[in-house]
């Protein structure tokens, strides 16, 4: 397989070694919990790799409706740091990680589980990290340890903090680029897909100017099956062409299903004075 | 609205503006941050700062896609009350259409009304909002009461609709229409 910038993280299957970028911390935990969500769905066995402890891993993914507890509690889910897997100490060594991650193939398998999905925050290679010239070593082996296995990657890179030479220096060992689809993204705004819970996520601020990369975005939104988030957390201002816009999709949207929008007071406001709140089946939630 | 003659009109010629900033589709950005600051500084609470940029902004974006394409933004402060008024100095109507108006409650919105929701929004959050349409241009400006226990209640407890909506303090401005029913209408 070659890398295809197109992939989306729903469309993973095993073996393979995917290499997802991240531009922040809710992009990074939205693909992640997708990730977690599927390969639990699968019966998989599961590793997420942070710098997140086990409990806030859990409460992340909570808070995107995925509940992770009972499969913790019954070893399908692992949530730790890169201590003692892929590092030890401050050191990394490209042969111990590719057998620690045999090893722990081997491990899955005689669990019985039908496959095993490990993300990874390659977060750890920013540090002072002795050693950390063979992180390119390391995903060539990565590869050979996953081919024709029923295990699969996740190498999280974030885009801004990786210079772009090691991005590419380890780009053509993963069979897979993975990345939010994204219709809008500048210094003043993003709209992007979001994964877990699926819908849109909009960020910054959006005025009648980003109308086009909007409608679709809310378009594809409609496509979606189950309850849709649009996720408006993160943005400070939203005008009234685009208030009334997200308005028409959610009463076009809702219905059999739930439409969330979740959004600043003030943001809100724009939604509550066109009623949002007394549509059938969608809910206006207002977070600080 | 009768009972107050507008004062806006003297305001501008009594007051030192705060804030005069030209304005296109490419610098809209720069001035809600520039309106944010000056809000702010004017004493207006954070709820109601969003409010000025909201209403502000969609004046100015008025004058962008329907006027001359670009405008000029003053604003200044009089007796506890901060005004922000947006001038287009252009029509894009033929010039023989254009005729001096001054909005009352029987008379139309000066723009078409699919593109009425920005007004209609000035008319549910601003105080006070008059629109004057002639040959050279239109002149839209909205007053905020800088007084916090004047707020609307709406921007105080937004998560449910029509009693907020409704406990909006009576306008001194002709309400600029009813809701839009679509987006695309």
């Amino acid at each position: 397989m070659t890398a295809d910038a197109s992939t989306q993280i729903t469309e993973l299957t095993t073996d393979d070694h995917a290499c997802l970028t991240f531009g922040e911390a809710e992009e990074l935990f939205d693909l992640t919990a997708a990730f977690v969500r599927d390969g639990l769905a699968a019966g998989l066995e599961v590793m997420w790799l942070s710098d997140v402890s086990p409990g806030q891993a859990v409460a992340e993914l909570a808070r995107r409706g995925i509940v992770a507890g009972p499969a913790v509690a019954a070893g399908q889910m692992t949530a730790a740091g890169c201590e003692g897997r892929l590092l030890s100490g401050q050191t990394f060594s490209a042969e111990a990680a590719v057998r620690w991650l045999t090893g722990q193939l081997e491990w899955s398998r005689r669990q019985g589980f039908p496959g095993v999905r490990i993300a990874v925050d390659m977060s750890w290679a920013l540090r002072p990290v002795t050693g950390i010239e063979q992180l390119p070593q390391f995903e060539q082996g990565v590869a050979t340890a996953l081919a024709g296995s029923t295990a699969s990657l996740l190498c999280q890179y974030d885009r801004d903090r990786f210079d772009p030479v090691t991005l590419a220096s380890v780009a053509g060992f993963h069979t897979r680029s993975v990345a939010a689809a994204t219709y809008h993204s500048d210094a003043v705004l993003r709209i992007c897909r979001q994964y877990a819970p699926p819908g849109v996520r909009i960020a910054g601020e959006i005025d009648y100017q980003a109308e086009q990369p909007l409608a679709l975005a809310l378009a594809e939104a409609v496509r979606l099956d189950g309850d849709i988030v649009v996720n408006m957390e993160g943005l400070a201002f939203i005008d009234a062409r685009c208030t009334l816009m997200i308005t028409d999709a959610a009463r076009t949207m809702a219905g059999s299903r739930v439409v969330t929008l979740r959004c600043r007071p003030e943001v809100a406001a724009g939604f509550v004075r066109l009623d949002v709140a007394d549509l059938d089946g969608v809910r206006l939630e207002t977070v600080r | 609205m009768s009972g107050d003659p507008g004062p806006p009109a003297e305001a501008v010629r009594g007051s030192m503006p705060v804030l005069m900033q030209d304005f296109d589709d490419g610098s809209l950005y720069a001035l809600r941050a520039a309106v944010a600051a000056h809000a702010a500084a004017a004493g207006l609470s954070s709820t109601r700062v969003y409010d000025v940029v909201a209403v502000t902004h969609e004046l100015a974006a008025n004058a962008v896609r329907h006027g001359a394409g670009h405008g000029q933004l003053r604003m200044w402060t009089d007796r506890q009350v901060l005004y922000c008024q947006v001038t287009d100095d252009g029509p894009r109507t033929p010039p023989h259409r254009a005729v001096k108006h001054k909005q009352t409650h029987a008379e139309p919105v000066p723009w078409p009304a699919e593109r009425g929701h920005g007004l209609w929004v000035a008319g549910k959050v601003a105080d006070q909002v008059s629109v004057d349409r002639g040959p050279a241009g239109t002149t839209a400006t909205i007053a905020f009461t800088i007084s916090p226990s004047s707020l609307p209640a709406q921007t105080q407890a937004p998560e449910r609709a029509s009693p907020a909506v409704a406990a909006n303090p009576p306008r001194l401005r002709p309400d600029p229409g009813n809701r839009p029913e679509s987006a695309g209408s």
